[in-house]
């Protein structure tokens, strides 16, 4: 099967057209497929997390999977983060120091993401953020991969890629999983047969928490949440068939015309952000319990 | 015998981030036995650069499905947290008393989900 991919930005549309592709692939087993890159007119690099969570489904179907006729700029650029290695390119030196390479960490090996941001996120052309953006951020993006590592029973690993822009000063950071997808918990915990959408906005809600164990949850995300508002960055979620975005204050739910099996979550952090992110008004420890 | 005990989340942790729910559970596991012997407990966060609430769930959240909040309250208290991380922790405590007055049992199997429709 050849399956032509067109350009992919970190938008909904992007998130969609992947989604496709898994769609046209779903029923192959120990088959063959190609994913043309020729018309594909750009390919926002970060987004390699999220179209690897994909393939790695339809390899662990037994099919072959090759990536052929990448045009030369997508192809450098997908070789500088180390994601086209896996499919026999060669890996091209990141000269600017530009990007977050893009790792598989299974779930068994989940330690290697501290390890993975420590190398990748300091020096290296990054500019260094002011400290408290700096803490905010990584708090924000070791919550999302340890909600894939709580929720998403992701046999075949988590996927993470950034990329960074000097000139507009923004990082794109994509974590994805081939899980089980937002909508199975919460349809779970719910007992109803809730859509795609209406269970990211459930799972989003302050408190929501798919866990019934011992240890509570439901607060990870609404942190993610306030931190994107204040940086004025975005967030884009997508799993099975929802999607949601927050820009600039607004929320917007949709529904995928494609199945995107699994959860990705992709930041666009604002890293010339110079808020002090500092409280004005302080919590006593002798008020917390 | 002391009078309290403090337990350093660095040192448990093997350094200083904490920031995943493995490492908070092993936390607890070091809180709890201390407060059904009824000792008071200093937990302190001296050296954590990297907190985030999913391990503030399983260290200290997760303690109020055991203990009660005024045993709690009495036994156990927190230091060396910068004022971001304080408040984090309240969201979390706050949440987790929530969770437990209205939680599901533990018990109860996850419905299946039916068809794959929508």
């Amino acid at each position: 099967m050849i399956h032509y991919l067109p350009t992919i930005h970190s938008q909904r549309e992007g998130f969609e057209r992947l989604a496709s592709l898994a769609a046209d692939a779903e029923k192959l087993r120990a088959d063959r497929l190609e994913v043309d890159f020729s018309k594909c007119g750009f390919f926002d690099a970060n987004m390699a997390a999220s179209l690897a969570a994909l393939l790695a489904r339809i390899a662990d179907n037994l099919n072959a999977v090759e990536i052929v006729k990448v045009p030369s700029p997508i192809e450098r650029v997908l070789r500088k983060n180390g994601f086209l290695l896996a499919y026999g390119y060669s890996a091209v030196d990141d000269v600017n120091q530009t990007t977050l390479p893009f790792q598989r960490i299974q779930l068994s090996d989940k330690g290697r993401f501290a390890d993975y941001l420590k190398q990748n996120l300091k020096g290296k052309g990054i500019p260094r953020m002011t400290d408290g953006l700096g803490k905010v951020f990584k708090q924000s993006i070791f919550e999302v991969f340890q909600n894939a590592v709580i929720h998403s029973d992701s046999r075949l690993g988590i996927f993470v890629c950034g990329q960074f822009y000097p000139q507009i000063q923004r990082l794109d950071l994509t974590i994805a999983d081939a899980g089980v997808g937002i909508r199975t918990n919460v349809r779970r915990y719910l007992g109803t047969n809730v859509s795609s959408t209406e269970a990211i906005r459930w799972a989003l809600q302050g408190g929501n928490t798919t866990k019934t164990g011992s240890q509570p949850g439901g607060v990870g995300l609404k942190f993610l949440k306030d931190f994107v508002a204040l940086n004025k960055g975005k967030v884009h979620l997508a799993s099975r068939l929802g999607f949601y975005e927050y820009c600039d204050g607004k929320e917007t739910f949709e529904k995928l015309s494609a199945d995107f099996i699994g959860t990705v979550v992709n930041l666009e952090i604002n890293t010339g952000d110079t808020q002090a992110y500092r409280l004005s008004s302080e919590v006593s420890p002798e008020d917390i319990f | 015998m002391a009078d309290e005990i403090v337990v350093r989340v660095f040192d448990i942790v093997g350094g200083p981030l904490c920031v995943s729910a493995d490492d908070g559970q092993t936390v607890h596991d070091k809180i709890a036995p201390l407060l059904r012997d009824n000792r008071k407990v200093v937990v302190s966060f001296e050296r954590v650069e990297t907190l985030i609430s999913a391990f503030l769930n399983a260290a200290i959240g997760q303690l109020y499905g055991e203990f009660t909040e005024e045993r709690i309250r009495e036994l156990l208290s927190v230091r060396d947290m910068t004022s971001e991380d304080l408040t984090m922790l309240k969201r979390v405590v706050d949440n987790a008393k929530v969770y437990f007055k209205n939680r599901k049992q533990f018990d109860q199997a996850w419905k299946e989900e039916v068809g794959d429709e929508e």
